[in-house]
């Protein structure tokens, strides 16, 4: 019997350790494994651009800016056509005699107008385009802070109704909640405490 | 045989459009026998459009060129296999198709929401009969794919030499499905409206998994068309802010945001009237969708089924906008939140912060596409808004998304203390703030691409801290590990469907933040037998093989590739020119590994043997692709249907039950 008890004495123990392990491996291990793996895994990530010349990646800037005039929507980088082509060529050309990009883009607007830039100016009616955005997003955030104050001073419409729900102020009940679920695992368990969608 | 489809495209016609009269006048007037007789009537429109269907392929397969959709759209070389996607290469073909989609899925819907709401199912009902009413009417009397021609020509035009791929034969009806099939939540929640159930939230599970089915349907559709971009369109890059792009995203967005503030309103029931707006947003952009797509007034590279009705259908779109928002004002007193919110740190209102982000991406991509049209009303300067813009303004707005997508499902529901707040956020922030210190030890500097990275980081290490802590709950109640796993995920299938869905966008993320930031690419002159090398990799151009073929001159490319040391093999890239289309077809020779892609294409052979190869190292492009299954997966998780509560007879003790035998 005594060794039975020293047995049971040392596998509780063992126990014990291993969930220490364990939860090491969860809540310690984890927090180096996924940055070192993410680390690994770009490490080399973006080395080939040195391989690019200064001159050769201004050009697919430029390529990338600079619209295609024959098939809309596409930039001379992506398009496939003879003119684009060309264009590219043009693009090279001019940087190779040391013109700077303004110049190149200047280059193309005179020829097939401020449509051929796919960036929109920041001057006159197109300045709109590049306004709107950010002051509409404030705008959108001070509704939301301000619908969030509305939504909580405005009293509750039934404020009388009994609350069906078990209180998710903390997290630990959360987790309470799932081992409680363990016991009923027969039941389901999904949304329990909203039965009453249906 | 066309005769016969075209007859029953007519009685289809006929039958909808009684089906969406008798539905409503028997809800309103409540005769339960009217109503009836007009589901029975919608269930047989899948069965007569699919006849309509059977005589379009059916003129395809025997080269009826009298038929002037099959004339338009293929020729005696085309290989029977393309009729699938010369089907809906078209106009006439692909409205078939829309109201095919349309009315099958909505049948299927009619059946699953009968029984569960019987108030709200007759108005759905017509309002989902009303819709597929347009498609057919403009297909009927505007664009007939059955329309035949006077005299048949000898052959026909052949199909777009752009559509002949893989991804064609997927990526075009997924997405056309997914713009048509956000009818069904609308109709659902317009039903509801209607009902006067708008306020009780019985149709929030039905209305959540039918706006799950469209969201999944056009994640597919997007994800297959960057895939096809970036393997055939020969350019290196998936995405490029293109207006039919766009028109895609936008319906996207804002069911993003719908799938997420609904499952508020299944827990909480708050968010009421903003799920309404919400799901009236969706439609509208999926409406808009396809008025660009059809004919809009900004140019695209996409526009295959361009013809003059477009703005028919930006008048329709007018329509239903203005009808929605009329049924939404006259109900709106039934919409009122049941609980408030209780703090501004929860996840309600994370919800609501992720709802308004997503919107913003909507509308500043919506406001970027139609800018055009305005400028050149205003001052008649013709300007572009292209991938630049978009870039810029929508990316830091993603970006907090990504950051957003890490935060917002560790807060709890209602409020949260400071003391849970750390406790829930410790793990993963040390993560995001471990990552950027790695990152920037292997010489990753730029900020965005770092805050980037870190948002993924803090993301996946929420979602491993979640059910690394549940798993472990269940585990201390006797459940082995993975048994404690799956139970887990199957005990609250929304929420770890969710967080599944969530790691498959962290995989997106890093792939679209590696690829923006960190590809390289060269254009290469090269001759047979020359040898150059590009970051780790050096390749030699073996020659290439040249053949003309009736419709197209092919050159096919062929690469012995290295990488470092190490033979990789021989890689071949195709390009072939279509001269009665005027369009180049290229095919990349892609060397995809989880690292990095190594992407050689053919831009021009000249005269001599000499041609031009654009070579790319686009890293971590795999994990974009990869990310599909994933994204799948979890939808499925949290579509599953939920068991039925197991009856007390089975949980009986086994002492009981011998007691019984």
């Amino acid at each position: 019997m005594a060794v039975f008890q020293s047995v049971s004495i040392l596998v509780k123990r063992l126990v014990g350790i291993s969930v220490i392990v364990r939860n090491f491996l969860i809540f310690y291990i984890m927090p180096v494994a996924i940055p070192v793996i993410i680390g690994i895994a770009l490490a080399g990530c973006g080395s080939a651009q040195s391989d690019v010349p200064a001159v050769e990646r201004r050009a697919q800037a430029l390529n990338q800016s600079i619209m295609c005039p024959v098939c809309p929507g596409e930039s001379i980088d992506q398009s496939q056509v003879a003119l684009a082509v060309q264009m590219r060529g043009i693009v090279d050309e001019k940087l190779a005699e040391g013109w700077s990009d303004e110049q190149v883009r200047e280059f193309f607007v005179e020829r097939y107008g401020p449509s051929v830039l796919l960036e929109p100016p920041t001057e006159g009616v197109s300045l709109a385009v590049w306004l709107l955005p950010p002051v509409g997003v404030a705008a959108a955030i001070a509704v939301f802070v301000w619908a969030l104050r509305q939504m909580r001073r405005r009293p509750a419409a039934n404020a009388l109704e009994p609350d069906d729900e078990p209180s998710d102020a903390d997290l630990r009940d959360y987790y309470e909640r799932i081992e409680a679920s363990v016991s009923e695992s027969n039941n389901d368990g999904q949304d329990r405490q909203d039965g009453r969608d249906t | 045989m066309v005769d016969a489809g075209q007859l029953a495209l007519v009685i289809a016609l006929v039958v909808t459009a009684y089906a969406a009269i008798g539905s409503f006048v028997g809800a309103w007037q409540r005769i339960p026998d009217l109503t009836a007789s007009a589901r029975y009537g919608f269930y047989s429109v899948p069965v007569l459009l699919l006849v309509s269907t059977g005589a379009l392929v059916y003129a395809f397969v025997t080269r009826d060129f009298g038929v002037r959709y099959v004339a338009e759209n293929s020729n005696i070389a085309m290989p029977h296999v393309y009729t699938w996607v010369a089907f809906y290469a078209g106009n006439a073909g692909s409205l078939l198709y829309l109201a095919l989609v349309l009315a099958a899925v909505s049948a299927i819907a009619v059946l699953t929401i009968r029984k569960r709401l019987p108030h709200t199912t007759p108005y759905a009902l017509g309002t989902m009969a009303l819709i597929l009413l347009f498609f057919l009417a403009i297909m009927l009397f505007l664009a007939n794919p059955l329309e035949r021609l006077p005299i048949a020509p000898p052959d026909g035009q052949g199909i777009n030499p752009l559509l002949v791929h893989f991804g064609m034969f997927i990526h075009p009806p997924l997405q056309m499905a997914g713009l048509v099939l956000v009818a069904v939540p609308l109709s659902i929640a317009m039903g509801a409206l209607a009902a006067r159930r708008g306020g009780r939230d019985e149709w929030v599970d039905l209305g959540r998994l039918w706006g799950m089915v469209s969201w999944l349907v056009l994640t597919m559709g997007l994800m297959l068309g960057s895939w096809w971009a970036y393997t055939i369109l020969g350019w290196g890059g998936y995405w490029a802010w293109d207006p039919v792009e766009n028109s895609a995203l936008m319906p996207w967005l804002a069911m993003t945001a719908f799938v997420h503030s609904i499952m508020v309103q299944k827990r909480r029931g708050m968010f009421r009237m903003w799920n309404m707006a919400l799901i009236i947003t969706a439609f509208t952009m999926a409406q808009m969708g396809m008025f660009i797509n059809r004919g809009g007034p900004v140019p695209s590279v996409h526009s295959f089924a361009q013809s003059t009705m477009g703005w028919l259908f930006l008048a329709f779109m007018a329509g239903t906008l203005l009808v929605s928002i009329a049924i939404f004002l006259w109900r709106y007193d039934s919409l009122r939140s049941r609980t408030q919110l209780e703090s501004f740190v929860s996840r309600e209102s994370s919800f609501l912060g992720q709802n308004i982000l997503f919107l913003a991406v909507a509308f500043v991509t919506l406001w970027g596409t139609i800018f055009p049209v305005f400028s050149e009303a205003a001052d008649d300067t013709v300007i572009t808004v292209g991938r630049p813009f978009f870039d810029r303004v929508n990316g830091p707005i993603l970006l907090l998304i990504v950051i957003l997508m890490g935060i917002g499902p560790l807060l709890p529901w209602r409020r949260s203390t400071t003391q849970s707040l750390i406790r829930a956020l410790r793990a993963p922030v040390i993560v995001a703030l471990l990552t950027v210190i790695v990152l920037l030890i292997v010489g990753i500097r730029q900020p965005f691409a770092l805050v980037g990275f870190a948002a993924v980081a803090l993301a996946v290490g929420g979602v491993l801290t979640e059910w690394a802590r549940g798993t472990r709950s269940r585990h201390r109640r006797g459940e082995s590990y993975p048994a404690a796993f799956l139970n887990l995920l199957s005990g609250n299938r929304p929420r770890y469907g969710g967080y599944i869905v969530h790691l498959g966008i962290a995989m997106l993320a890093v792939g679209i933040t590696a690829s923006s930031f960190f590809s390289a690419q060269r254009d290469i002159a090269m001759k047979p037998g020359d040898v150059a090398s590009f970051g780790d990799y050096t390749f030699r151009y073996v020659g290439a093989v040249h053949t003309m073929h009736p419709d197209r001159a092919e050159s096919i490319a062929a690469f012995d590739v290295w990488k470092g040391e190490r033979l990789t093999g021989r890689m071949e890239a195709y390009r072939a020119f279509y001269p009665t289309f005027r369009i180049a077809s290229t095919k990349g020779a892609i060397r995809s590994t989880p690292i990095e892609d190594f992407y050689i294409v053919p831009s021009e052979f000249g005269s001599d043997d000499q041609a031009v190869f654009r070579v790319l190292i686009n890293p971590m492009v795999w994990w974009m692709w990869a990310s599909g299954p994933v994204l799948v997966l979890g939808i499925l998780v949290g579509l599953w249907p939920a068991r039925q509560p197991a009856p007390a007879v089975a949980r009986m003790p086994s002492g009981a039950q011998a007691a019984r035998a």
